[in-house]
């Protein structure tokens, strides 16, 4: 794929969304300072008002108050209720991707849809969640339906305020992370959600990525087989987490690198909602006909072949 | 200068004199109603003229609209109607197009009639009723004119080749995936934003918009209003709005005045705090002029449209299992209503769902043990769904409702089908008990999402029959009385002009509506028909020809 080609790709838009408080105005003001941000970046937000943006970065502003430019070859851009102007206004600029956080209460599933533009594409979702109030507020009589879709919507959940409650887990088979990981910014800008077959083909196909892979399980497997293939896995994989169900108990798997820790759910506790692994992997993953090339290479119907019993 | 109006009957809407047969003025005033005979005080040494125009005629309260949106009106109006419903507009009855022949018929017709080179704009087109439409259905009106089919929501419309052309919109820029269907020539959500966005030379041009507030002007005349309630001021731009309210909506020809209501969350917009839009509010007040006036009035929302299925609901929900939406986060809107609510300001919310009117009972009632307030006019505006429960609350609370009655007679057939089921949507509007439970209760259109026709709302509210013909929830039925005190002094009251106009009194301005027949006593079912001979503003008389 030539560069001209690329170019004349679709813009890949990166989802933030997640509830009123869950911290994605705190995550894009990380974004917009951040030096990972690549030049060519469009932030788009609700509403200026509670972005800050550091006064020393803004280069120029719009007549309209819509647009502003930043010292670092981005702009923020506000949508003001009308997503469809301002990506009109963004393919007009010509911006090469787009991170575009959603209102509190949206449905990302909602919002992904509205991306597919025209010069416009989306790329993944990510789900802010609040540590500290997020089982109280999917309990919600107002917002619980909500909450619950948008996290049962993302493709990483990004859970904030940990702090607050150091043991929170959404038992999810979505790839999660902490607000505090030292990686947040590089993970969110080069998430890729895998089933949208449209991203493949664009520029971003050849950088490098994170990309999930889910694997959800149904038959009982032994803890061995579980072992071996963690053991086995591709230096691609970054983590891996989940629960499994073997025949000597369920397990909940978290690696992080090569560091692999098993803990057994004791026995007088529920099983979780969701049993699999949910696998990250980083690096040029390309089409499905490359991974398979690769000898002992990555690729996420072998996690069918080697666990299911 | 006096001039004494004689009538047939005076409807006063005055509790304690409810019928005259003449309403005295002096410059705009009501200095008596009555009879001719106790007003010889006023006449003695006075020079005064007798106007006996309308002595055949019935002389109501000028009616109210206490909620629609001008701007919104001004877009819509130029273009051209076919609608399953009947509108009657100034400048021609619409009559109901129920099948595809008779749509597809009615767009030759308009086709034929228009000059060649502009582009033909039509609105209100349904599949229940209209059939499957589409490009090439379009295309056998016309290849060469620009046409665009618009639906009856206003939220996706359709279009030919030729009107792709003149918006420059590329089919090749057009995937699979997006929500636009261009074999089809169908743009829908943010699809339709695309095609707007290039369709707004055509629609938005500031002569169109012009041109569509002069036609609002006549559709509230003819609709027999005095005072109309535009309920989200700067749901577009509050400065450009402002300016061309004025320019349409300001000087001796404009038979009606307008109450603004400036929409909450737009006006703080843009890096203010909720905490800061009271102040920010209260300074529109200096730009009031005699027809157009803020008061501490602010209009907030809390669930979806309810013409999109998107009110909120509590259980069991939509048959379907889909859910409703926020406009704003319960928080947030507990927010705005609370830095409003502290002000002392009157604050309108739009509810749709039941779920939606809990909550906005909810904050409500958190408002009241914060900061006690009687009489402080807290307006559900809309008021789809309802329980009976939450009508206490509403009394209990001292709130009052603003309801668009109208959804009853489009959309309770179909919501019973296919939304929510027969036993919710045959109630929806429940505003029988509303007046039971003697909470002030207006109607409005919303236009243009109902007739603006007040006498259309109140054959709604009195009749409670749908469109397919049957009687929904009778026991919800207002009387004739009721009903016209909801598009009159109830209204007055709604939009916090009821010290000024809404009823004939001594005192107040002379709003009238004049009507041909007396719409409490004639048959409930001739409502809507009652012709209207003229209005009156302020003791000027508009004749509607």
């Amino acid at each position: 794929m030539s560069a001209d080609v690329a170019r004349g790709g679709d813009v890949p838009i990166t989802l933030i969304g997640g509830y009123l408080g869950a911290g994605k105005t705190t995550l894009i003001n990380k974004l917009l300072s951040h030096t990972a941000l690549p030049q060519g970046t469009a932030v788009l937000v609700n509403d200026f008002g509670d972005i800050n943006i550091d006064e020393t970065l803004i280069r120029s502003e719009s007549v309209d108050g819509t647009v502003i430019g930043l010292s670092n070859g981005c702009i923020c851009c506000s949508i003001s209720d009308d997503l469809s102007k301002a990506l009109d206004e963004l393919h007009r600029l010509e911006v090469e991707r787009v991170i575009m956080e959603t209102s509190g209460v949206a449905e990302p599933a909602r919002v992904w849809q509205h991306c597919h533009y025209p010069g416009f594409a989306p790329m993944a979702c990510v789900v802010l969640v609040d540590a500290s109030n997020y089982e109280a507020r999917a309990e919600d009589k107002y917002v619980g339906n909500l909450v619950r879709a948008q996290v049962a919507q993302a493709h990483l959940h990004i859970v904030s305020k940990t702090d607050l409650n150091p043991n929170f887990e959404l038992h999810h088979l979505t790839p999660q992370l902490s607000s505090q990981d030292p990686d947040l910014i590089e993970t969110v800008l080069g998430w890729r959600h895998t089933d949208e077959a449209l991203v493949t083909d664009i520029l971003l196909s050849r950088q490098p990525s994170f990309r999930a892979h889910t694997w959800h399980q149904e038959g009982t497997i032994t803890r061995t087989s579980l072992e071996t293939f963690l053991d086995e896995l591709d230096e691609s994989v970054q983590r891996v987490k989940g629960w499994v169900d073997t025949f000597e108990g369920i397990y909940q798997v978290n690696q992080v690198g090569s560091r692999t820790t098993m803990t057994e759910l004791p026995e007088n506790q529920p099983p979780p909602a969701l049993l699999g692994l949910v696998i990250i992997t980083y690096g040029n993953a390309g089409s499905a006909s490359e991974s398979t090339e690769h000898a002992g290479g990555f690729a996420p119907d072998q996690i069918t072949m080697v666990l299911s019993s | 200068m006096l001039t004494l109006f004689k009538a047939r009957s005076v409807i006063t809407m005055n509790p304690s004199m409810p019928r005259a047969t003449a309403v005295l003025v002096r410059d705009g005033t009501i200095v008596e109603v009555g009879e001719p005979e106790h007003m010889q005080p006023w006449l003695e040494g006075q020079q005064y003229a007798v106007d006996e125009q309308f002595a055949n005629k019935v002389i109501c309260p000028g009616f109210i609209d206490p909620h629609l949106h001008p701007s919104m009106a001004a877009v819509l109006l130029p273009m051209e109607f076919i609608t399953a419903m009947r509108w009657k507009l100034p400048w021609g009855e619409v009559e109901p197009v129920t099948d595809a022949a008779a749509f597809d018929a009615r767009m030759q017709q308009l086709h034929e009639h228009k000059p060649a080179d502009e582009p033909l704009f039509i609105w209100g087109y349904h599949q229940l009723w209209h059939g499957d439409m589409g490009k090439a259905r379009i295309q056998q009106i016309s290849e060469q004119r620009p046409i665009i089919v618009w639906h009856r929501s206003f939220h996706e419309l359709y279009m030919n080749d030729a009107a792709m052309n003149m918006a420059a919109i590329d089919p090749a820029q057009i995937k699979p995936n997006m929500q636009i269907d261009i074999e089809r020539g169908h743009f829908f959500e943010v699809g339709l934003g695309f095609a707007i966005n290039r369709l707004n030379p055509w629609i938005l041009a500031p002569e169109k918009y012009a041109e569509g507030l002069k036609r609002l002007k006549q559709v509230v005349h003819h609709g027999g209003h005095t005072s109309i309630g535009d309920l989200a001021t700067g749901m577009f731009n509050l400065d450009a709005e402002a300016k061309a309210l004025t320019e349409q909506l300001e000087g001796d020809d404009v038979p009606f005045r307008t109450r603004l209501v400036v929409h909450g969350t737009r006006l703080t917009q843009g890096g203010r705090k909720p905490e800061e839009g009271p102040a920010m509010a209260q300074e529109l007040l200096r730009h009031n002029s005699h027809r157009l006036s803020f008061g501490r009035h602010i209009k907030l929302f809390s669930d979806g449209a309810f013409f999109s299925q998107l009110a909120q609901m509590q259980e069991p929900g939509y048959i379907d299992g889909h859910h409703g939406e926020w406009l704003a986060a319960p928080e947030e809107l507990e927010r705005h209503i609370r830095a409003y609510w502290h002000e002392s300001y009157q604050i309108h919310v739009h509810v749709t769902g039941d779920l939606g009117l809990e909550l906005t009972l909810d904050i409500l009632q958190k408002m009241q043990d914060e900061k006690p307030r009687f009489n402080h006019g807290f307006t559900f505006e809309h008021f789809g769904f309802s329980t009976p429960e939450q009508i206490r609350r509403i009394k209990a609370l001292g709130a009052q409702v603003s309801a668009n009655v109208y959804y009853l007679h489009e959309l309770s057939d179909s919501y019973a089908q296919s939304g929510i089921g027969y036993e919710r949507a045959s109630q929806m509007a429940r505003i029988g008990s509303c007046f039971a439970a003697g909470i002030n209760t207006t109607v409005h259109s919303d236009f243009t999402m109902a007739p603006a026709e007040p006498l259309n709302s109140m054959w709604v509210a009195v009749n409670r029959i749908n469109h397919a013909g049957d009687v929904m929830a009778a026991t919800e039925k207002l009387s004739q009385q009721q009903a016209l005190e909801a598009i009159t002094i109830n209204a007055a009251h709604a939009i916090g002009m009821a010290d000024i106009t809404g009823s004939l009194r001594a005192g107040k301005r002379a709003d009238f509506t004049v009507l041909n027949d007396d719409p409490l006593t004639c048959d409930p079912m001739a409502l809507r028909d009652i012709g209207i001979a003229a209005t009156v503003f302020e003791g000027k008389v508009f004749p509607i020809p």
